[in-house]
């Protein structure tokens, strides 16, 4: 029952929510959500490959490192929407313009 | 068989929440929602014998990362936060009408089973291979892959999470007047 | 190696009789094993959580020269019973304004957080419900799960207090996850495993053996634990998410009935649990003081009660710690944390890696007597 497909699929459905999420929302914590999720289904993959197809645990490494990669990115990009909400008083991704034109 | 169950019920909660991230219009909600994902992915993790790898996805996430975005949505909750708060169901209407939506479902069909036929070869049914038995279990290995085929990024990621840290302090200090 | 509870049993004669009863199903029998182990140690946890509160009031009322609770059973002994009673029949009562999602979903990520964490602990080396090959870290993993329902508690009162409550908790709770984990890290290091199983089976013998005792690293190691396991688990002297002269009750301030007692109930499970842990990795846990070359059932169950005297008697400690010193300060607490813990711990793991690799993973006792 359990297949290498099934785990693709559940992958395939958390990258379009991600990326659905990202596209839909306009809150800044929200797109973090999304992101989430995404770098989730591509960490879910790499590890269904490693025990489906290859051999070895290095899908595991992989994962790993997206999971250090995300916690990173959540850190800098909260610290972001943080400083950004001391500024404009809001965390409306459409209030980001200083560097338009 | 009890796999089996772990894997039914770890993919109900996370294709389940994680939809409910999309349509929640609380964000507080969806933060919830996404911890919920997070541990189901934890559940297939386990599913596919990767013990390690599932309770370091439970130690970050649930840990760090979803405490971080509560805090971050407390700490930014503004005035005009209710008033914009948009969701799937509340943005579906304004981008597009039932013809560029049915377009675009037909052309994801194709896409997918175009894709569908042409990964499956991959796809046939690869038998389930066991690890090695070289070591007792995959934390072990886990350490000696990290330690020798993975060292650079592996030392790498360690200088990440410092400038991370370093930066995400420095960018989140108030601004001395 | 991933020892269960089920794969130690298998090893006696009666497990075959009883795979007959259940009609050579094996994975039906592990099931129902599982289940009324499992049962059978939630009932004692809460049990023990209950007289935790009972044992609280006694021993304050001692330290303080008064009687405490004597009214319910022997010596008030059943006082616990009784609260659990009030707590049960009182009234449900939700504030207005309250997000009820969160508030309803809140206590119940406190104890599942909590009895997640009961999985894998080690009762004595055959009874444990799993000994998972990450045990350790899946124990720190999970009850972090806590902070999270701190906070939500915190949030979801939509109340001043409990607002203030959840985030001093939240933000105390994962500061101080730091120097406990890069403690837990340096015993992971000299025992070469994460499992209790291999934890435990370095510390075999007479007490010189423990962990604690191992080298002075190890020695601070279990006092920087200790400490944050304190923090960790809302106890005073760092009982400022509840200070109760300052914020009512924190981040329960709103909950009453058996929402409140489930907070309550998982914040004591989570000391006896954490307690437990100390016991475990630095103070040998149930292993026997002398060498046995057989494995008896009753052999087991004398282990479970070495194990329960150790962490218990740091449970003592920890109340004794309560109504002895003063609480700590929001700005002290978080530079105990972070200028003087963590930099201690990472001194901690970095001598003990040194003293892997200089002596060659022996400990002081074996240095000095010349052991293997």
């Amino acid at each position: 029952m359990i297949s290498l497909i099934s785990y693709l699929l559940i992958s395939l459905v958390l990258f379009i929510v991600g990326l659905v999420v990202m596209i839909s929302r306009k809150n800044i914590v929200a797109i973090l959500l999304g992101i989430e999720l995404i770098l989730n289904a591509a960490a879910l993959n790499f590890v269904a490959y490693s025990r489906f197809v290859t051999n070895n645990l290095d899908g595991h490494i992989f994962s790993l490192f997206i999971i250090v990669v995300a916690a990173a990115e959540a850190a800098v990009g909260l610290a972001i929407v943080i400083r950004f909400f001391q500024i404009k008083e809001t965390i409306h991704i459409d209030e980001a313009t200083q560097l338009r034109n | 068989m009890f796999v089996q169950l772990l894997f039914l019920l770890s993919a109900v909660l996370t294709v389940g929440c994680a939809v409910a991230v999309a349509v929640t219009k609380n964000i507080m909600h969806s933060c919830i929602f996404l911890l919920g994902s997070l541990i189901g992915i934890a559940g297939l993790y386990a599913t596919l014998g990767a013990d390690f790898v599932a309770v370091t996805q439970i130690m970050v996430y649930v840990g760090g990362i979803v405490i971080l975005m509560l805090f971050a949505v407390m700490l930014t909750g503004g005035k005009d936060f209710a008033s914009r708060a948009q969701n799937l169901l509340g943005l579906a209407p304004t981008m597009g009408n039932k013809w560029t939506y049915g377009i675009g479902l037909f052309v994801g069909l194709v896409f997918l089973l175009t894709n569908i036929k042409l990964l499956s070869s991959i796809m046939k049914s690869y038998p389930e291979k066991t690890f090695g038995n070289e070591f007792p279990s995959t934390v072990s290995q886990i350490g000696h892959l990290l330690v020798k085929d993975h060292v650079l990024a592996f030392e790498l990621s360690s200088v990440l999470l410092l400038g991370a840290l370093v930066g995400a302090a420095i960018i989140a200090r108030p601004r001395k007047q | 190696m991933n020892q269960t509870l089920v794969s130690y049993l298998s090893q006696y004669e009666f497990y075959d009789v009883l795979l007959g009863i259940f009609g050579k199903n094996e994975g039906l029998l592990a099931f129902v094993v599982y289940l009324l182990f499992a049962g059978a140690v939630v009932g004692l946890c809460a049990t023990i959580g209950g007289l935790g509160t009972y044992a609280e009031r006694k021993i304050s009322a001692d330290i303080q020269q008064r009687i405490g609770p004597n009214r319910v059973g022997p010596y008030g002994i059943l006082q616990f019973l009784a609260d659990g009673v009030k707590m049960i029949t009182k009234e449900d009562v939700m504030p207005n304004t309250a997000d009820k999602f969160l508030f309803y979903l809140a206590p119940m990520l406190a104890l599942v957080g909590v009895f997640a964490t009961l999985a894998v602990l080690p009762w004595s080396s055959g009874f444990m419900m799993a000994d998972l090959n990450v045990g350790i870290f899946y124990l720190i993993a999970i009850s972090s799960l806590v902070g999270v329902s701190v906070f939500l508690g915190g949030y979801a009162s939509n109340s001043k207090w409990s607002m203030l409550g959840g985030m001093r908790g939240a933000s105390q709770i994962i500061s101080y996850e730091i120097p406990v984990t890069i403690s837990i890290l340096s015993i992971t290091l000299l025992a070469g495993g994460m499992g209790f199983g291999t934890i435990l089976g370095q510390q075999l013998g007479t007490p010189i053996n423990w962990f604690i005792f191992h080298n002075p690293f190890a020695f601070i190691a279990f006092f920087v634990y200790f400490i944050g396991a304190l923090a960790e688990t809302n106890r005073a002297p760092f009982d400022l998410p509840e200070a109760e002269s300052e914020l009512v009750s924190g981040y329960h301030t709103e909950y009453t009935g058996m929402r409140f007692g489930f907070f309550a109930l998982a914040e004591y499970i989570e000391v006896f649990v954490v307690c437990g842990v100390g016991a475990a990795l630095f103070l040998g846990g149930g292993n026997l003081p002398f060498n046995v070359q057989f494995d008896i059932i009753p052999l087991q169950l004398f282990q479970v009660v070495i194990f329960m005297t150790k962490a218990l008697l740091l449970y003592y400690v920890v109340i004794w710690i309560r109504w002895t010193f003063p609480r700590l300060r929001v700005d002290q607490l978080m530079s105990i944390c972070w200028k003087y813990l963590t930099p201690i711990a990472i001194f901690n793991l970095v001598g003990n890696a040194v003293w892997v690799v200089v002596f060659n993973g022996k400990s002081i006792a074996d240095l000095v007597f010349g052991g293997h």
